[in-house]
């Protein structure tokens, strides 16, 4: 045998040989050639090497060196570095995601590292196409060992023991179900192989075909030979042609080898294996229909019983077994029943392999434990979901499965736990949804799919998965009513019970499984007409304008800025937003976050235009609007919502006052965001321009002390309570009060009053929200010399906003991530240190983050002279008499009356913002502020027997359409800032604005989604 | 062996289904999609009861009995999926009742009357498919079809010639001869068992058509005519004019079991032909002229008597009809054996 010093082995399966796999191969040996050494190095194109979002795939052997994204270019370097100079490629290896460290060994990458090989053992790691690989790792020893030392009662034994359940999705016990096929009279039998893998997002099949066909083969000998058949047929679906070319071909050579055919091994058993090819029809791959496809008849279901067992294909007793459960046999038999079922939980034996995709990091194919958890799955191996985007739902099982929201991600790979969470096993097909996924329009998806795919031949999967399809439609399009959800569930509960066959009986599987878990959204299409993932593009103009609270018009006001006409695009934005300047600087986009340029290169940075906008527009002088009403209304508390209800109610002729406690009008937004973020001037104008409608504004006045809350009550026809969340939770540990501990409001809203604050020069701040990175960047402007940031778990779950992390950091303030503070130390009451525990992630919590766990043993002491907790808020709501009708719900807030989302259970008291909500953002209270206001009015003219208001008609403002004929990839514009050393010194604005030139540039990258196609 | 079913025990024997042992012992199950002539499919779910222990509703028409079972025909769960099922089938298409050819005899508009559905919850399709009404025999109206594959297995396994299957998938799943092809483009060779075994309006005899329903018309059993076969038929009669032939659907008698070809099903028309020979004829000065019966008869005994005197009985030879029947063409054969004295006796079917 000829022996090579190294081995280039490149992956062959599908997936990299559609990202140019082939090519590779032959510069390779081209290469090789070249350079005189052919000889040294074999080259080994091998069968799906399972990453596959990192295709074309190559190893370099002995050292097991991983290098992805291999282009042909690549190939000379990779010669001349790795296999001449002995110096491996750092920059085609895997890379760390958050270090970006090189990690050369295939192993080491958690992607493998986690994994666990049986049905996929040879995968990557020989050539599918040489049978002589096969046998070298141990191929053909267990069909030998059964036919040759075992009888087939001895194979049923073993098969039992080993606990291997049907991987095609039912999860029926193999060696159950060979038993009855031995026990069934007749004189001919079959062993057939289903490989009509036709769930969307699911290749496992495939991959197992074309990496490792001899593996089925010998599974089906082994099998064949335990019930008697000497005749076997593989039904794979011609869309795989590479899977049938590599079966055949390994039919061919195990004959040659008499491994297959008369008399295999002199064993004198015989058996002979075919090809069948499905002509693509998905309820092919159910087992009667399948039969009747290789029957040469249309594929239909037939009842059951009689069962394939005693009566199958040509009424003859059968087996038919997926190809990954024949993938399993020979390793059972070589290793032992017992061996397999030491591995996995309980009921479920063994391992699974899945095929991971979707909004996943690491795309590809996986085979782990059972027992393993679906989250495990999802984020160690699969690396978690691209682009920082939340993960929503996973879904298991394809069109006859159901999802796994975040809440279910630490359930077990276990046949019996999936079905506990409303979906199925399957087969294998793992599809990742993120937060930009609409759950209805996936339930629709699988619909549209099952009743294209319903062979005809009952009604309830015929015509009923038609009738549900048809309420789906209609509900992304936004004509969904009353009632649908529950006709849905009402037709899926009768679908899967009456259906003829396996396809209609889990059919509904994703609709009521949507259903379960994501009701809201059914409810938000049906009844708000909203599509919370701006993906049922009938219910919206454009995404950005549906993603946002109050619905601004960004493509309009965007389009405003290419056309130069900045007045008008400030009268579109005024028209929602009263407080655009401030939300184009501090207002976190939920319009970016579904913005379609993302998909593309980066989002549109929609609050920098905005801001462009305010900060450069010429505004119209502001008139009073007359008082019509004889109602009079009080807001407590003049933040963004209150004042926006005020603006409201004043336009629509009451009279308001707003009682505000602090100096200044703006509430959180100027009391709790620092001014480098939020001068105070853009908040003045804004509100200035709300008390030109005739809105008092009562400042220093704080309700309960200077004016009792139910003399309000008393004065005023309405009262809104607005009054924020200021006051921060504690950490509830020992030393909180130690001089030197600060919660992050009460904090910030000290410095924002202008308090001489003294931090000393260490700073620790608690959390890794917003408010904590307004703490630490504020603690750095004050003088400190040393700011830590401790949050309890990694980078990617922080909620603050990325490009303040960023911009902290920058400014030297350090984040110690997986750490919590336990116990606070101090000398004479006064703060001098905090002893943190280091946290481990564990579980995944409902959120879909996973917990942090305390390691024991783990504490240090961090010296320190402040510490200023940052964990949430809530509201200050004590100016209201503990024996008022205004009652508080058992978390001590204000209790809302359900479904009014803004009224309390007083008459004529309402809530909103921060303190309704607990800590929200800006546009949330403004939201709420319109919201209210609508509510308010609404009311008083229902009680009056009133007409509902009708707003007067807006100046109509033409928007232009430019675009560009074409998209030419360009990143979001930056936006320029003031220079560190410079910005620490004083709490002048850091972000400078963008000029004329840039904001046109980046109006330019809008996509346009409103435009309509005429 | 026995089975129990609504809680009365009942014996059975192997190879009968659930619905077999509840019909024969009275207990009303309704079926669409089976016929006692055909082997079960369990399409339509109409027939589907509770059997304990199984985790889903099954079709009672294609489930084996097994000894033991206990079944449950009329629950609340099998009632709701029963009516659904009638229900998709009441919208899948256009069942207009009103004017349709099989109203007063359709399984569907029985299901629906006796299952209390005042109107479907789902509304029907928007597209009209025009009716395929080329040939003379056989009108198909597509938009009545409910698929329950009756006409596609009548021709397979009771005519065996294998004109209809299904085609399509899911929402475009329908029955029909091969590629989309009419009828009279097909191997179809019209003997009308697709029309007979059909249990809505989907397909109906053109020459009955808007000429009287089930309420109107008498129904006659009678023997073809044709052959000497025997095939017993209904001849529907309205002020005494036939309107169609038709064969009972279910518990057809021998010897055809409802089964009839081309011409016992459509040829009726010469009923009232205006050239119909309704009197015997003979011959006069070169001219057919009407006789009686007596007249007849003894004009041909006595040409044949002649024939047998003056030129010996071989010169007379008798052939015989095949729409005579067995007993006609005896007598016919010993008539002429031995009245007339030859062997020269033929039949036509004999080639």
């Amino acid at each position: 045998m000829k022996v090579f010093r190294a081995h280039i082995l490149v992956c062959g399966g599908t997936g990299c040989r559609a990202t140019g796999s082939e090519g590779v191969l032959q510069s390779i040996v081209q290469e090789l050639a070249a350079k005189g050494i052919s000889d040294e190095v074999a080259v080994v194109e091998t069968g799906c090497n399972g990453f596959c979002a990192a295709g074309p795939i190559m190893v370099i052997y002995p050292e097991g060196t991983f290098y992805q994204y291999v282009k042909k270019e690549d190939v000379a370097e990779i010669i001349e570095e790795h296999i001449i100079k002995g110096r491996p490629v750092q920059r085609l290896m895997y890379k760390e995601p958050v270090t970006e460290k090189p990690i050369p060994h295939m192993l080491d990458i958690p992607f493998f590292g986690k994994q666990m090989l049986i049905a996929l053992k040879n995968r990557g790691l020989i050539d599918a196409e040489k049978i002589d690989e096969y046998i070298a790792r141990d191929g053909y020893m267990a069909a030998a060992k059964a036919l040759t030392e075992m009888t087939p009662d001895d194979v049923i034994d073993e098969m039992k023991k080993s606990g291997l359940r049907g991987r095609g999705g039912g999860g029926f016990p193999t060696g159950m179900k060979w038993s009855f096929a031995r026990k069934a009279q007749g004189d001919v039998k079959y062993i057939l192989c289903n490989a009509d893998e036709g769930d969307p997002g699911a290749f496992m099949d495939r991959s197992v075909l074309e990496a490792d066909p001899h593996a089925v083969l010998e599974g089906m000998i082994i099998g064949g030979y335990t019930i008697g058949a000497n005749k076997g047929y593989i039904y794979c679906r011609a869309e795989y042609p590479l899977a049938i070319k590599r079966l055949n071909l390994a039919i061919e050579q195990a004959k040659e080898y008499g491994l297959l055919g008369e008399n295999i091994l002199g064993s004198g058993y015989s058996l002979d294996i075919e090809v069948y090819q499905g002509a693509g029809a998905f309820v092919c791959g159910e087992e009667t229909a399948l039969m009747n496809s290789i029957e040469g008849k249309r594929g239909m279901p037939r009842p059951r019983p009689p069962f394939p067992a005693n009566k199958g294909l040509w009424q003859k007793p059968s087996v038919l077994n997926n190809v990954e459960t024949y993938a399993n046999v020979a390793q059972i038999i070589l290793k032992g029943g017992d061996w397999y079922a030491s591995i996995g939980t309980e009921r479920s034996k063994g391992t699974k392999v899945f095929a991971l995709t979707g909004a996943v990091n690491n795309v590809g194919l996986v085979e782990v434990p059972m027992g393993t958890p679906i989250g495990d799955i999802i984020f160690d191996i699969g690396g978690g979901i691209p682009g920082g985007k939340k993960y929503k739902a996973a879904q298991l099982g394809g069109p006859s499965g159901g999802c796994i929201p975040a809440s279910g991600l630490n359930t077990l790979t276990d046949y019996e736990e999936i079905i506990k969470l409303g979906a199925i096993m399957g087969s294998g097909g793992l599809i990742v949804m993120d937060e930009d996924t609409c759950m209805v329009d996936t339930a629709r998806f699988f619909m549209e799919f099952c009743q294209e795919e319903s062979c005809g031949k009952c009604t309830p999967c015929r015509e009923g998965t038609k009738r549900m399809l048809e309420i789906l439609e209609r509900i992304c399009h936004g004509e969904g009513k009353d009632g649908d959800i529950e006709l849905l569930q009402e037709l899926a509960a009768t679908i899967k019970d009456s259906a003829l066959c396996g396809l209609g009986q889990t059919a509904p599987n994703p609709v009521l499984s949507t259903i379960r878990y994501f009701r809201d959204e059914y409810e938000a299409h049906i009844y708000d007409k909203r599509c919370p993932a701006a993906v049922c593009s009938a219910l919206f103009k454009s995404p950005c304008q549906h993603a946002c609270p109050i619905e601004m018009d960004v493509p309009a006001y965007i389009a405003l800025i290419r056309a130069g006409r900045l007045d008008d695009a400030y009268k579109v934005m005024k028209r929602t937003n009263p407080f655009s300047g401030s939300c184009g600087r501090v207002c976190p986009q939920f319009c970016a976050n579904k913005c379609r340029r993302g998909q593309l290169d980066d989002p549109m940075a929609i609050n920098w235009l905005k801001r462009y906008i305010a900060d450069n527009a010429l505004k119209a002088k502001v008139e009073a609007v007359p008082v019509t009403r004889k109602e009079k209304v009080a807001i407590i508390g003049a933040g963004p919502g209150g004042l926006t209800a005020a603006q409201d109610l004043a336009k629509r002729g009451y009279k308001v006052t707003v009682f505000e406690e602090l100096p200044y009008a703006g509430g959180m937004m100027r009391y709790a965001i620092p001014e480098y973020r939020l001068p105070r001037d853009v908040i003045a104008e804004e509100v200035a321009d709300i008390a030109a409608l005739g809105v008092e504004i009562k400042t220093n006045t704080r309700v309960g002390k200077d004016i009792s809350f139910d003399k309000i009550r008393a004065d005023y026809d309405v009262t809104i309570i607005a009054c924020g969340a200021h006051k921060s939770w504690t950490l509830d540990i020992e030393g909180e009060d130690l001089k030197g501990v600060w919660g992050a409001v009460e904090f910030l809203r000290a410095v924002n009053l202008g308090t001489d604050v003294h931090v000393g020069s260490k700073v620790a701040i608690v959390g890794g929200g917003n408010s904590a990175i307004d703490a630490a960047r504020t603690a750095v402007r004050l003088g400190a010399k040393d700011v830590t940031v401790l949050y309890r778990r990694e980078r990617k779950d922080m909620p603050a906003w990325e490009p303040e992390i960023v911009a902290a950091e920058h400014e030297g303030v350090k984040i110690e991530y997986l750490v919590t503070p336990t116990r606070l130390v101090g000398k004479d009451g006064k703060l001098t240190g905090v002893v943190c525990q280091r946290m481990r992630l564990g579980e995944f919590d409902r959120s879909g983050r996973r917990k942090a766990v305390p390691i024991e043993g783990s504490e240090y002491t961090l010296s320190i002279d402040t510490i200023v907790p940052a964990i949430s808020q809530s509201a200050d709501t004590t100016f209201i008499p503990a024996e008022s009708d205004v009652k508080k719900d058992k978390w001590g807030g204000i209790e809302i009356v359900a479904k009014t989302k803004t009224k309390t259970t007083a008459e004529g008291v309402y809530i909103i913002g921060d303190a309704a909500t607990g800590p929200a953002t800006v546009v949330e209270a403004i939201a709420m502020g319109h919201k209210v206001a609508g509510d308010v009015d609404g009311n008083i003219r229902k009680k009056n027997g009133e007409p509902a208001y009708v707003a007067p008609a807006q100046e109509k403002i033409k928007i232009p359409f430019e675009v560009d004929e074409e998209v030419i990839e360009s990143p979001k514009a930056e936006m320029p800032e003031l220079a560190v050393a410079t910005r620490i010194a004083s709490f002048t604005e850091v972000e400078l604005g963008y000029t004329k030139e840039i904001a046109y540039k980046e109006a330019c990258r809008c996509l346009r989604c409103d435009g309509e196609i005429e | 062996m026995s089975i129990t079913i609504d809680g009365k025990e009942l014996e059975f024997t192997p190879g009968q289904t659930v619905y077999e042992v509840a019909k024969a012992n009275g207990i009303y199950i309704p079926v669409l999609c089976h016929h006692e002539q055909l082997k079960p499919v369990g399409a339509c779910r109409v027939c589907v009861v509770e059997v304990e222990k199984a985790r889903s509703l099954v079709a009672s028409c294609a489930m084996p009995a097994e000894n033991g079972m206990i079944v449950y025909t009329n629950t609340e769960r099998v009632l709701q999926a029963r009516k659904l099922a009638v229900e998709l089938l009441m919208t899948q298409g256009h069942h207009n009742c009103i004017t349709c050819e099989n109203s007063g005899d359709c399984v569907l508009q029985d299901l629906a009357y006796s299952l209390g559905i005042e109107a479907p919850r789902f509304s029907e399709p928007k597209e009209i498919k025009a009716l395929e009404q080329a040939n003379e025999m056989i009108v198909r109206d597509m938009n009545k079809c409910v698929l329950c594959g009756l006409c596609v297995r009548a021709c397979n396994e009771i005519q065996v010639n294998q004109v209809l299957d299904y085609t399509g998938r899911g929402p475009t799943a329908a029955v029909g001869p091969a590629f989309g092809n009419l009828y009279e483009n097909s191997d179809c060779v019209f003997c009308g068992e697709c029309v007979r075994i059909c249990p809505v309006g989907a397909l109906f005899e053109k020459q009955g058509r808007f000429q009287g329903r089930a309420d109107d018309l008498d129904k006659v059993r009678t023997t073809c005519a044709y052959c000497g076969v025997g095939c017993q038929m209904d001849v529907n009669v309205k002020n005494g004019k036939i309107v169609k032939i038709t064969t009972p659907r279910e518990d057809a008698p021998a010897p055809n079991f409802g089964s009839l070809c081309i011409k016992g099903r459509f040829g009726y028309d010469f009923e009232g032909h205006a050239d119909r020979l309704t009197t015997p004829l003979i011959r006069k000065d070169g001219e057919l002229k009407e006789a009686s019966w007596d007249e007849a008869i003894l004009y041909v005994a006595e040409k044949l008597n002649a024939i047998k005197k003056n030129s010996g009985p071989d010169a007379v030879a008798g052939f015989s009809s095949a729409r005579c029947t067995n007993e006609e063409n005896y007598l016919f054969q010993k008539f002429l054996r031995a009245v007339i004295g030859t062997n020269n006796v033929d039949h036509c079917a004999r080639l």
